[in-house]
């Protein structure tokens, strides 16, 4: 027989000599409203009333199933198992008498007697264990939470250190360039223009040619290299991501060619066919001539920022001999008092030697060049002072951002943080707060998973809160073959360690990781504050 | 569609790439582009255009035998094109009253294929005992049938042959004078003189030019694209028209994408300029409209009009087209094009379509009886990616108290994508990941398809290559090598009978000694075989060179089209020999052939996400039913893109009303399982998937009918209402076996309502609202309300439906739940219907452990009230029970009927009753409780909600006899 009919037939006489026993899987917060008023009962939501002898009978009368608590038979309701010697708790009907033992109802009291074993004792002793454990987790990791909460403090003192001495530089420099410059104005109000006329130089044209012509090569160099790498990028992507399912044999061919091409083996290695290769394309370089390397080196770059009008006066003063004009270099020895009034007086006195041919005044000479080079030195060094300290006030200012590092700083000792796991066939790396990257083990090219772009957004989690930081987005990762832009959640435990525990690739090119830190594990009173409420 | 990608810096590159959203039809022959097609159509041409024509084929009489039991003879054909050519004729009737009509040549240079129909039959058919040929001078024929009114007629010359009833011809062979088998012949070595003199050409006189053309048209070998057909048999097709003088209506021989009534593709302005092609194919996103082939074929075809239904059934294994046309309204002409085989073909002479699905079932067998389970919902996905995967699925399901009872593993399981083999760093425990669906009685299915890895560290490639059971290339020595998942593969040939007990081994959970089984699975997974027409990627057309050689020699044109039937055939057989006590197979298959019903379930395949695909869905799996495969549906989603929440709603409520229910999506697509869904969306789709689950005793009853009659799971109108010609077209509604539920999915955008036809004057009750609407005896168009929660379901009146109500998480765990009977009266205020039950799982019911209800309500003689009744069927019909065993008696007592004898009816609730009852009792019992809420009665013609009367607990059990008096 049926255990419901048992039940049913049962029911009656309990509840004829304890008429105010509360019904089977009824929750202790509503006992009070299962009290029968006379022979009949009405529903929780007012629907119907209905003899007290339906409750529990395993139909279904009230629309809001509060009619059948201990019974399957309304959709809606929810049954409650005490679970004594552990903790109460609920189930959807659906789970009621279905054959199977809810493990939230470690008292078996959701099937039929006889079915589950009372297994509360047991259940409640692995609960007790498993929750002791999870506490000393909590506390240990904790502890480090809180060294990373005071990094982030001394990160703020010696932020605010640097912010201060910066001012300071900041104030000093400002004054030198102020100081330098009028002298660097001053002295090339007077040689402006000499300046142009040396330039009219047919070598210091050819010069200016010359480098054009070499910053342009280098513009369609970069531009070239650039686009190889994309179509690179392109090639390896399609080859490792080209989904056989579209059956096109052409991408195949074309997967096929690009690995001939590259000399990369279609399981991956690299084969020995590419060093020959590179071998081949070594021819002798003639005498002078740059290598490859030696032209993609920053030695070019710099070549083509020498500065040239500098050039041009050392050149001159090569060419002379390299005597300096007594009437030019005079100034260095002048009290800053009386050069305002002696620079125009060699101005007037130049140009009229110069009108008479008698002299050439230097454009932009030795003097002026240097006294320039100084002030530009200084405004750098200002600048620099000043960059100093912005970053250090961003810095300042980010370190308690909620959306950031926290609110007491906790995840500042983790940034840049690189942790990473192996699985499959490739390493997967996160540095924390920066990017995310998918590395082949076996050779090819490393593809960005995405960068750092904030914590969990999902609907209804609220900033700050410990869910808020469970989870970490990367995102606008390499573009997939055929798909999105690779990106990556890192969910987040506490942990006593900084690492990822696994990798899942749930949807193309959408990944899920697993890590611990102890950045969440939040000191016990928290939370046990948090698990209450849970 | 274009790419965007972007590189590091500032450099962003835009490629625009073809296109790949679409199908690419150049990967697939057109007519015009198949050499024996475009013979086959051109002769059709000449035959039209010619002011007369007459058949060269004609019989010779002195030739006639008839055999010693009458219902055969055989007799010698000639062609006037070839005389020295000799054919041999065969005509049987059977005991049923099919005739079977078979031509092959006469020993010719070599050997046509004539085994299709040994693989589609399910056993040789009994020959009729009472046939009487009549020879005469012209032609030769025989009258039979319980009334004597069937005459088959077979005419000399030219060679015809006619079923006709009452006089009436109803099915015609070569009437249209298009027979043409083309005899074996050697290749013509052109000399170089006749090549170039043309004027010798044009003297010579060719006497079969007028029928097979001036040219030989790619007799010898034939290309498509880079591939080349050797066709070292030369040319060997076979074309034949098929008349229906008084058919206008033609269903069936699928699977193409169309309407289930099919288009016309020949004659004026034709619907598709292309013959229906039937040659299985992998088509990657296959058009919603077309006359392309698709992964299956079953040579049937239904002709239909308002007084017959007859069928042919072309039992051909090679690619055929089909041309149909209706010269009248009220005629069908057909012209099958076959590259190979023997002329084969069954007449089945119907009257009524319930009589052809009995008649096509005793050729090729019924639909087998599924494991319950197999009706629930199934959750799929390219791909669920490890264990873990596998059980957070499982337990999201749960959390949201949705009911599922399949998890799928497509082919990412494997490693390297060789089958059987886990991936051992995703799913390092199989065997405890299946335990823990099986836990909450769920199963999981598993991908295995025909192509093997050539590696020979997979030992299932190697045993078999050891065993010599692979496919070979043309060369017919060494093994096929081609390009599928696997990368380079090979394809077991289930032809070669050594690979048959080999692959059933393989599905062992326990150790063979000296062979490789599958240790690591249990009684708990199941089979899916996909790409089995067979899909190669770099084949012509996506599939096997014609001239690979399989077992016997015969060429794979020879036996394309039932070589993907073989694969799930011998799986079902792997999966009941591994238990000790057999469990029912579940595989499903996308490649099928007549006869793939007895094996298990398909589906339509890789249909994209959008409406249009999810509208055809409906006549693809309506068609595929009438031609035997019932266990048929649609992947919910459609397989390509993303669905808006609105379109995957709609398509979970269609997927719920076909037999076979998986929600499935590519590799490329978001994840969409109803957990993920938002609300309102989530919580429609968890009430569309209970509701499926509340109806699955219907579903299980309506398998048992189809199992035993043959008669399709999902019936359209032209199957209920034979006689309705406004039905005739009708494929976007349906009914559920005999139950009485009808019902329209919604297959289109933004849709509130929704028109309904109602074949006959009858009351239809709205299944939630209970609204009655009345039908017309001329048919009559009634609207219902289709908001997106909504599906528009009828019940018609006089029908008793059983459900099972409580929400539970799968369907194992409903085993013991009380039932619901909901009865709808008919304007006569009668209603009646049926409830089959069994294990679900093992073969049991076999030996009568079952319990098969019949439920009736009729007004007791002389009074206004009600009994409704329970009993036994099986015990009235236990003849009838079960397909394939002829019980002679079941217990009312049998083990499985005792294991639910206390399982009750919890709630019966009767529509339409005139007034509220003043008792209601059990016979010779108690008085039951009842609530009462009055409405329109089911007499009369009043439209409006229905009255409702709701008995509570009438204390009844669901096994056993019973009865309820209404007093009124």
């Amino acid at each position: 027989m049926h255990w419901l009919h048992i039940l049913a037939a049962a029911l009656p006489f309990i509840l004829g000599t304890r008429a105010h026993s509360t019904p089977v899987g009824v929750q202790p917060d509503l006992a009070i409203k299962y009290t029968p008023k006379g022979d009949t009962w009405t529903c929780l939501d007012g629907s119907a009333t209905i003899p007290w002898k339906a409750v529990n009978d395993d139909y279904c009368d009230c629309k809001d199933g509060s009619d059948e608590p201990g019974t399957s038979a309304c959709p809606n309701s929810i049954f409650y198992c005490s679970n004594v010697g552990h903790l109460g708790s609920v189930i959807p009907s659906s789970r009621v008498n279905d054959g199977l033992c809810e493990k939230e109802c470690c008292d078996g009291s959701d099937e039929a007697p006889g079915v589950c074993p009372n297994v509360c004792e047991s259940i409640g002793a692995e609960y007790r264990r498993i929750r002791d454990a999870e506490r000393k987790l909590r506390k240990t990791g904790s502890k480090i939470r809180s060294s990373y909460i005071a990094y982030a403090k001394k990160e703020k003192t010696n932020l605010e250190a640097v912010i201060a001495a910066s001012a300071q530089e900041i104030a000093m420099r400002e004054k030198d360039v102020a100081h330098l410059q009028e002298i660097a104005d001053r002295a090339e109000s007077v040689s402006a223009s000499a300046l142009e006329r040396k330039k009219n130089s047919p070598l210091y044209n050819s010069l200016i040619t010359h480098s054009k012509a070499l910053a342009s090569l280098k513009r369609e160099h970069d531009a070239a290299h650039e686009r190889t790498k994309a179509l690179e990028e392109i090639l390896s992507s399609l080859r490792e991501g080209y989904n056989p399912n579209y059956q096109d044999m052409a991408v195949l061919e074309a997967v096929r060619g690009w690995e001939h091409f590259a000399g990369i083996k279609p399981d991956g290695e690299e084969t020995e066919g590419e060093e020959e290769t590179q071998e081949d394309a070594e021819e002798e370089l003639e005498e002078g001539m740059w290598s490859k390397e030696r032209l993609e080196s920053n030695e070019l770059d710099n070549l083509l920022k020498t500065d040239h009008v500098g050039l041009l006066l050392a050149h001159d003063e090569f060419a002379e001999g390299g005597a300096s004009n007594i009437l030019f270099d005079v100034t260095s020895y002048l009290p800053d008092a009386l050069l305002p009034t002696f620079t125009s007086l060699t101005a007037t006195l130049v140009d009229t030697l110069s009108t008479l041919g008698l002299a050439h005044a230097p454009a932009a000479s030795s003097g002026s060049s240097a006294a320039r080079e100084a002030a530009k030195e200084a405004e750098h060094s200002l600048s620099l002072a000043r960059e100093e300290k912005r970053s250090a006030e961003q810095e300042h200012a980010e370190l308690f951002d909620v959306e950031g590092f926290g609110a007491e700083g906790e995840w500042k000792k983790l940034q840049g943080l690189c942790l990473d796991r192996v699985q499959g066939d490739y390493t997967y790396e996160v540095c924390l707060f920066d990017e995310a990257r998918q590395k082949p083990n076996r050779g090819g090219s490393t593809f960005s998973l995405g960068k750092w772009v904030g914590w969990n957004d999902a609907p209804g989690v609220e900033v700050g809160s410990p869910e808020y930081y469970s989870k970490q987005r990367y995102e606008g990762g390499a573009k997939c073959w055929n798909g999105p832009n690779r990106s990556l959640q890192l969910l987040l435990t506490c942990g006593l360690e900084n690492a990822i525990t696994s990798v899942i690739e749930l949807e193309k090119c959408e990944y899920q990781l697993e890590g611990t830190t102890p950045a969440l594990c939040l000191p016990l009173g928290e939370a046990g504050k948090v698990k209450d409420e849970l | 569609m274009r790419l965007i990608l972007s590189c590091s810096g500032a450099l962003a590159l835009t490629l625009l790439l073809p296109s790949t959203l679409a199908l690419k039809t150049g990967d697939w022959k057109t007519c015009s582009q198949s050499g024996f097609c475009r013979r086959g159509r051109a002769l059709s041409a000449r035959a039209q255009a010619a002011s007369s024509w007459t058949s060269p084929y004609s019989v010779d009489e002195r030739s006639i035998e008839l055999a010693s039991d009458q219902a055969g003879l055989t007799a010698a054909v000639t062609s006037s094109l070839y005389p020295a050519i000799k054919f041999g004729l065969e005509v049987r009737v059977h005991e049923d009253g099919v005739v079977r009509v078979r031509m092959d040549e006469v020993d010719g240079l070599r050997k046509r294929y004539d085994e299709a129909a040994s693989w589609a039959l399910i056993a040789e058919p009994k020959i009729s005992k009472d046939i009487q040929w009549t020879v005469g001078k012209k032609d030769v024929r025989a009258v039979y049938g319980p009334k004597k009114d069937i005459e088959v007629v077979v005419s000399f010359a030219p060679l015809r042959v006619v079923m006709l009833r009452g006089g009436k011809e109803q099915v015609v062979l070569n009437g249209q004078g298009l027979l043409h088998m083309e005899h074996f012949r050697t290749k013509h070595e052109a000399s170089p003189a006749e090549e170039g003199d043309e004027a010798q050409t044009v003297v010579q006189v060719n006497p079969a030019a007028y029928f097979e053309g001036e040219t030989e048209d790619a007799f010898w070998d034939e290309s498509f694209g880079s591939w080349t057909d050797s066709k070292p048999k030369g040319p060997e097709s076979l074309s034949v028209d098929i008349t229906f003088p008084n058919h206008g209506h033609a269903y069936g021989i699928p699977q193409h994408a169309t309407s289930l009534d099919l288009p016309t593709t020949t004659g004026d302005s034709p619907f598709f300029s292309d013959p229906y092609r039937l040659y299985n194919a992998d088509v990657f996103e296959y058009l919603a409209s077309s006359s392309m082939s698709l992964y299956g074929s079953i040579p049937l075809m239904h002709a239909h009009s308002a007084d017959s239904t007859v069928a042919v059934f072309n039992a051909v294994g090679s690619e055929t087209w089909i041309d149909l046309s209706h010269p009248t309204a009220k005629s069908t002409q057909t012209h099958w094009i076959s590259e190979s085989g023997i002329l084969d073909i069954f007449i089945l002479p119907g009257p009524t379509p319930d009589a052809i699905f009995a008649q096509y079932a005793r050729l090729t067998g019924t639909p087998a009886l599924p494991a319950h389970w197999s009706l629930g919902h199934h959750q799929c996905r390219w791909n669920y990616v490890s264990s873990d995967d596998v059980r957070t699925v499982q337990k999201r399901f749960d959390e949201d108290d949705i009911p599922v009872d399949v998890f799928w593993l497509d082919i990412e399981y494997a490693d390297e994508h060789k089958y059987f083999m886990w991936d051992e760093k995703t799913f390092p425990d199989p065997i405890e990941m299946t335990n823990d669906v099986e836990a909450l009685g769920r199963k999981m299915v598993v991908i295995v398809d025909p192509h093997l890895k050539r590696a020979d560290n997979y030992p299932v490639y190697k045993s078999a290559s050891e065993l010599g059971v692979l496919v070979k290339p043309k060369s017919g020595e060494g093994e096929y090598e081609g390009w599928c998942w696997t990368g380079s593969s090979s394809w077991i040939d289930f032809f070669n009978p050594a690979s048959w007990q080999w692959w059933i081994n393989k599905f062992s959970t326990k150790a063979i000694a000296g062979e490789w089984t599958w240790t690591q699975s249990t009684d708990s997974i199941y089979i899916w075989n996909d790409m089995n027409e067979p899909s190669v990627f770099n084949g012509p057309e996506i599939t096997m060179p014609k001239d690979n050689v399989h077992h016997g020699g015969w060429e794979h044109r020879d036996l394309h089209n039932i070589n993907g039937m073989l694969l799930p055939n011998i799986t079902a057989q792997g999966l009941v020999a591994r238990s000790e006590i057999p469990k029912r197979p579940f595989v499903l298959t996308r490649s099928f052939y007549a006869g793939s019903q007895r094996f298990g379930a398909m589906w339509t395949g890789d249909n994209l996400g959008t409406w249009e695909h999810m509208a055809v869905g409906a006549p693809m799996v309506l068609a595929n039913g009438i031609a035997g495969m019932s266990f048929a549906g649609s992947d919910v989603g459609g397989f390509f893109g993303n669905p808006e929440r609105d379109m995957l709603v709609r398509w979970y409520q269609i997927g719920a009303f076909q037999p076979f229910f998986r929600a499935h999506a590519h590799i490329d697509t978001k994840r969409r399982e109803p957990y993920l869904l938002e609300e309102p969306y989530k919580s429609i789709v968890r009430d569309i998937l209970r509701l499926r689950y509340a109806m699955l005793p219907i579903w299980y009853t309506a398998f048992r009918e189809a199992s035993v009659t043959g008669i399709p799971v999902l019936r359209p109108h032209y199957v209920v209402f034979p006689r309705d010609e406004a039905g005739f077209s009708i494929d976007d509604q349906w009914f559920i076996g005999g139950s009485g539920l009808l019902v329209k999915p919604v297959t289109t955008k933004d849709a509130t309502e929704a028109s309904i036809y109602l074949a006959e004057d009858q009351v239809y009750y709205d299944y939630f609202t209970h609204h009655a609407h009345r039908g017309a005896a001329a048919g009559k168009h009634v609207t219902v309300s289709a908001q997106l929660h909504e599906i528009p379901l009828l019940v018609r009146g006089g029908s008793i439906v059983s459900t099972r109500e409580r929400h539970r998480r799968s369907s194992t765990l409903m085993k013991h739940d009380p039932f619901t009977l909901r009865v709808a009266l008919s304007k006569k205020s009668e209603a009646r219907g049926e409830l089959y039950l069994d294990d679900g799982e093992t073969f049991a019911y076999q030996t009568g452990q079952i319990v098969w209800r019949e439920f009736v309500a009729e007004q007791p003689k002389n009074t206004k009230g009600l009994r409704i009744s329970s009993r036994d069927l099986a015990h009235a019909k236990p003849g009838e029970a079960v397909d394939g065993v002829a019980l002679t008696s079941v217990s009312p007592s049998n083990p499985f009927a005792k294991s639910i004898e206390s399982v009750r009816v919890e709630k019966i609730v009767v529509l339409g009753v005139s007034s509220k009852p003043k008792s209601v009792k059990t016979e010779g019992g108690a008085e039951l409780q009842f609530t009462y809420t009055a409405g329109v009665p089911a007499s009369g013609n009043k439209e409006g909600t229905a009255s409702v009367l709701v008995i509570k607990d009438p204390g009844v059990a669901i096994s056993k006899d019973w009865a309820i008096v209404l007093t009124a």
